[in-house]
């Protein structure tokens, strides 16, 4: 049974995080080697145990396998600690294992001449994978939670991580400072939510625990559904946070300032995909109401529009990938709210296609985004610059990266074959389903599939308008200094996760559709994939995606058509709208310093001027002599005994207040 | 004969064991002071009293001793609270000789007097009687106000001391008034008796509503509840660092000991009566508990200087503390009992680092905290894991006190299951505001960079403590059963 070792998989890189921080320092790299060591075991360890339950007797009944001991009881409450793998925790932990090792073999590369304070890169992700797969094997949601903070904490130390120092200069570092402290502050008021809708369940369920939740989760909602329906929506809540939705996605294109192997960490194998995890593991209590489901869905596909509308007009490398994430992490969100709501309405078997297409993409752009992010920390490596205006016909010089890269463009644009086609059509088929199949309020589903298909054609230009504008036509200044390909350890990964680009999607044929059943109900890869092509939806995406490909080669390649004549040279306000971001980093300042901070602010002052201005130089008094003080004195405990009686009063009026609304004595 | 005599004194004596040991002390080393005049020797006498009164509390803790002698009652509630106040008191003895702030020539009076209040806390939590609790509460306070007092020279202490004893002088005034009206309706000082009478009145004498409001005040500025807390930002500002950690760690945990011994016991018959008169207090502990800890984060939001910012924060935990007061069941208690515990290690342990550096010649300005990774990357780090326990960040010991105290409110058994979720909500939504202003701390410490980067050195004796309370901050984070078995027997007991 090696099942039973589960708990190895969080432990090893935990081990590593203690180990590099210890005696990183003395190590090769500070600790790099010991770093991809750990994530390479626990990959090995998740191999391991998938192949184990996907081969035993618990797979082929549906069951997980799930072990637990008792942590601590809270009078009736009883919190455990334990494991719980089943199809869904084997993909995430071999995808997040695997993807992060080559990250980190990457990194080796990366950053090789930050010196001193790699030590604290490596000991810092190391413990970043800690927390994503200790939050995948959770056998509860209080362990799901603290992993879930681990990973909050960490992102906010990696993030910040050049804050200290910054090649290019002093605004580059205050940004790293501020964004990280903006995602783990933003990221922070999704975790309140959780909390809040751990405590409903606590309250519910008398449980955390995974097998009792989902036991017991239609007997708890037939009896209190208003309660239920408020726990999930605070679930929810956490995972608005988690993984960028509308309206807390602002985080991520922040977190940019980090590392770009942080932000292919964050992007692809972890962090953001915990999000969607969590919404995939409380599938079986998300099904118990419709209209959640369909206020997930909404998020997905607003959040999926809009962050596309975002890239359209960024120069920034980086950002572009970043708004591409949080487009796509709405497909998947989409894609979980339009199966949940089938499901609510009693299409299983739809419902467990959403299920599967959500996570399936899921998996799919954990491979294509990962490349993208390293491709393009490749570029940024070889440049000196993040800005895609002085990029420019690297593709001379950077062969591999170029190509790899391409790959992964097509793989997002939904190109046949890549990766994205097959689990972003399935998405935005089961949006059509959700429309079909649904009550009145399943006209939403319409609106969102319109926005699905605009999104898809968005995203196609895009990424091609990045790969153009980086690759392709001639070499502006920096790319003229561009001193050639990087360093093995870095392409290694890159053409490794060019190939899964291309063939993970074909993973559905193969037995992905079998390991991704919930409840028991399966779907039958091979069917859903030819179907795709049978539907003429599919084609009309496809089309659209080319037609997007084409304009950005038109564009940025032939230059026959002139992008200024769209945005009147940046005049227009949907350009300006789009470069302010839809002005959400100004709504949040708004809300968070001048708010926030103003209030804090004024209470602050109410406070001291009743204390401070009754005692204004009473201090100097003090110390000035006896004679003094008893003046003061005399002069102001009448000043205290009013604010005595003023607090005795007001806790007089409260009290008659309260028997009064109790119904008297 | 008179051996067997003599152990019969001294097995009457078990329950004083611990306020002996502290009055040996208290009560020499001002002699000890005068005969050695070197103030090291007193710390290392004071050093040894603390531990050997801590082991004899805990062999009485752990053997579960219950005896009375002379009033006193000693029960596993009383050891439990003793095991923390004595906790607070060894940690700060231990920094206290290397600490610049205090004052080094009269360390006779300082010992005698941080032992003095130490004795009073533990006598309070002791006594089944509100004049017994009245006169501890007393001993404490009035000891505190000369320790505040004690650092010289320095215009915001003596501000702070004269504050301190004003309000202190009021708040008793108020207790005993309410004494006197609760005596004059219930017909004794009893506690249970008080308690037999308030479960089976059959009308309820407004007399009483008002002498209990009056304790209720009088007790809440011994707690720094809102409305009464403005003395407290300004007290552990102005107080000597050590003294600040006393004040916020040891006497405000006497202060809601109280609150469980006089109220708790009150009206815990009434919440199986069901009586309005209780029901009504609930509601109005919930009250202050939600406005004490908004007020305590909103108002720590806006503070530059470190220690009023760490005030702020104990008002604010006082008011999750609180809950258990509204919510009123065991569970409740029993997580109050231990998020004062942990409460000692995280806000001990933050309150130790802003004194180490005051030693070491950094401001006490937030601002000058800028860069501190770099200068000592271990202080920085325990600071971070002291204000990320504080805010409740997991897996450390303030999640788990935070949780266990917001999962009692949660759930509630019974009819009134349900009806402190509100309470659990606004305790979420406040530790979430709270986590900005630690996070702005943690953000100058690593992220910002400062201006200085000498590395500091400091004392080996605050070493010790601080590790001490990182050792607690995380293994009561991962084992929280060390200490929340001994709290469940405590509130079996009362």
């Amino acid at each position: 049974m090696i099942a039973e070792y589960t708990w190895l998989v969080p432990f090893i890189p935990m081990m590593c995080f203690l180990i590099i921080g210890i005696i990183g320092k003395k190590t090769p790299e500070k600790g790099g080697y010991i770093a991809i060591a750990g994530a390479l075991c626990s990959f090995i360890i998740a191999v391991a145990i998938s192949v184990e339950y996907l081969t035993g007797d618990a797979f082929a009944n549906g069951d997980p396998i799930t072990s637990q001991i008792e942590w601590f009881h809270i009078g009736d409450y009883t919190i455990h600690l334990g494991y719980y793998v089943d199809g869904l925790t084997c993909a995430m932990m071999l995808f997040s294992s695997f993807i992060s090792t080559l990250i980190f073999i990457y990194s080796i590369g990366y950053m090789h001449d930050q010196g001193e304070r790699k030590n604290r890169y490596y000991a810092e992700v190391s413990l970043f994978l800690t927390g994503m797969l200790g939050l995948i094997v959770s056998s509860n949601f209080l362990e799901l939670f603290i992993f879930w903070e681990v990973m909050g904490l960490c992102s906010y130390l990696l993030i910040g991580f050049w804050s200290f120092r910054h090649d290019n200069g002093d605004e580059a570092s205050a940004n790293a400072a501020s964004a990280a402290k903006k995602a783990f502050l933003v990221t922070r008021m999704g975790d309140v939510c959780l909390m809040g809708g751990l405590f409903i369940f606590l309250n519910l369920f008398m449980s955390l625990d995974y097998t009792t939740l989902f036991d017991n989760a239609a007997a708890v909602y037939a009896q209190d559904p208003e309660l239920m329906t408020l726990g999930l929506l605070l679930i929810f809540g956490g995972v608005i946070g988690k993984s960028a939705q509308f309206p807390l996605h602002d985080w991520l294109p922040d977190a940019m300032a980090g590392p770009t192997t942080v932000s292919s960490l964050i992007h692809a194998a972890t962090m953001v995909k915990a999000g969607v995890y969590l919404v995939a593991r409380a599938f079986p209590l998300y099904v118990m109401d419709e209209n959640v489901m369909l206020f997930v869905g909404i998020i997905g596909g607003v959040t999926a529009f809009i962050a596309a509308t975002m890239a359209l007009n960024n120069m920034n490398i980086k950002k572009v990938l970043a708004y591409s994430t949080i487009s796509q992490l709405g497909y998947m969100i989409l894609a979980l709210g339009a199966g949940g709501y089938l499901w609510a309405l009693g299409y299983e078997e739809l419902g467990a296609l959403g299920f599967f297409a959500g996570c399936f993409h899921m998996i799919n752009h954990a491979f294509f985004k990962a490349l993208l992010f390293m491709g393009s920390g490749s570029v940024i490596h070889g440049t000196g610059t993040e800005d895609m205006r002085l990029m420019g016909g690297l593709f001379k010089k950077m062969k591999i990266t170029a190509t790899t890269m391409l790959f992964g463009c097509l793989a997002i644009a939904g190109i046949p074959i890549f990766s994205g086609f097959w689990s972003k059509d399935l998405v935005i088929d089961i949006a059509m389903h959700a429309f079909e199949h649904g009550t009145d309020a399943s006209v939403w589903f319409i609106i969102l599939w319109v926005l699905a298909v605009i999104t898809a054609f968005m995203t196609a230009f895009y990424m091609f308008r990045m790969w153009f504008m980086t690759f392709m036509g001639e070499p502006r200044e920096n790319a003229q200094h561009c001193h050639g390909e990087s360093p093995k350890t870095m392409t290694m990964p890159l053409v490794i996760l060019a190939i899964f680009a291309l063939i993970s999607g074909l993973f559905m044929f193969f037995g992905l559709d079998k390991m991704l059943a919930v409840m028991g109900v399966q779907i039958d890869g091979a069917e859903e994939g030819l179907a795709l092509f049978s539907n003429m939806f599919t084609y009309l995406t496809l089309i659209l995606a080319v037609v997007g490909i084409a304009i950005a080669y038109l564009m940025y390649v032939k230059k026959t058509v002139d992008p200024g004549k769209f945005n009147k040279h940046g005049d227009s306000w949907l350009y300006k709208a789009l470069t302010q971001r839809w002005w959400f980093p100004d709504l949040y300042n708004q809300i968070s310093w001048k708010l926030g901070y103003g209030v804090a602010k004024g209470v602050n002052y109410i406070d001291r001027q009743i204390v401070d201005g009754t005692v204004n130089g009473l201090s100097g008094a003090v110390v000035g002599g006896g004679d003094s003080l008893s003046k003061v004195q005399t002069g102001h405990v009448q000043d205290y005994s009013s604010i005595v009686l003023i607090g005795i009063s007001a806790l007089a009026v409260i009290f008659l207040i309260i028997v009064a609304q109790l119904g008297g004595f | 004969m008179i051996s067997d005599i003599v152990v019969n004194i001294f097995d009457d004596l078990t329950p004083l064991a611990t306020m002996i040991i502290l009055a040996i002390g208290a009560l020499s080393f001002p002699a000890v002071q005068m005969f050695i005049k070197k103030h090291t020797v007193t710390w290392a006498y004071a050093t040894i009293l603390v531990v050997l009164a801590f082991a004899v509390n805990l062999v009485l803790l752990i053997d579960g001793i219950e005896c009375e002698y002379l009033g006193v009652c000693l029960s596993p509630y009383s050891t439990f609270m003793a095991l923390l106040f004595l906790t607070v008191l060894f940690l700060v003895v231990l920094v206290s000789n290397s600490s610049t702030e205090t004052t080094k020539n009269h360390s006779g009076a300082y010992y005698s007097l941080l032992f003095g209040a130490t004795i009073g806390m533990v006598f309070v939590t002791t006594s089944t009687d509100l004049l017994t609790i009245f006169v501890g509460v007393e001993l404490t306070s009035i000891s505190s106000y000369a320790l505040v007092a004690l650092k010289r020279k320095d215009g915001r202490a003596s501000e702070a001391a004269v504050k301190y004893a004003i309000i202190g002088g009021m708040s008793t005034a108020l207790t005993l008034y309410g004494i006197s009206m609760v005596y004059g309706v219930a017909g004794s000082t009893e506690l249970a008796e008080i308690a037999q009478y308030v479960t089976t009145m059959t009308d309820t004498p407004w007399i009483l509503a008002i002498g209990v409001l009056c304790m209720l005040a009088g007790y809440g500025f011994k707690i720094a509840a809102v409305p009464f807390h403005m003395w407290a930002p300004d007290v552990y500002e102005g107080a000597a660092t050590p003294v600040s950690i006393f004040l916020a760690t040891a006497s405000k945990k006497m202060g809601l000991g109280v609150f469980i011994q006089v109220f708790l016991v009150m009206f815990i018959g009434t919440t199986v009566t069901g009586t309005i008169f209780g029901e009504t207090f609930q509601y109005i502990f919930a009250i202050i508990a939600a406005v004490t800890m908004t007020v305590g984060n909103v108002v720590a939001i806006a503070q530059t200087n470190i220690k009023r910012m760490l005030a702020y924060s104990s008002i604010a935990q006082a008011g999750y503390i609180l809950i258990m007061m509204a919510v009123m069941t065991p569970n409740a208690e029993a997580a109050g009992l231990f998020h004062m515990f942990t409460h000692v290690f995280m806000k001990g342990g933050a309150f130790l680092i802003v004194g180490a550096l005051i030693c070491a010649g950094v401001g006490e300005k937030i601002s000058d905290y800028k860069g501190l990774a770099k200068r000592a990357p271990v202080l920085a780090f325990a600071m971070m894991l002291f204000l990320f326990s504080l805010a409740g960040i997991p897996p450390l010991a303030g999640f788990t006190s935070k949780f266990f105290l917001f999962a009692s409110a949660v759930g509630v058994p019974g009819e009134a299951s349900g009806a402190w979720v509100w309470l659990a909500f606004v305790a979420i939504l406040n530790s979430a505001i709270s986590l900005y202003y630690y996070a702005r701390v943690v953000k100058a410490m690593y992220i910002e960079k400062g201006e200085c980067t000498d590395k500091i050195k400091i004392p080996a004796t605050f070493m010790v403590a601080i590790a001490i309370c990182v050792v607690f901050v995380i293994v009561l984070g991962v084992y929280p059963d060390l200490v929340y078995g001994f709290a469940e027997t405590a509130v079996g007991l009362i």
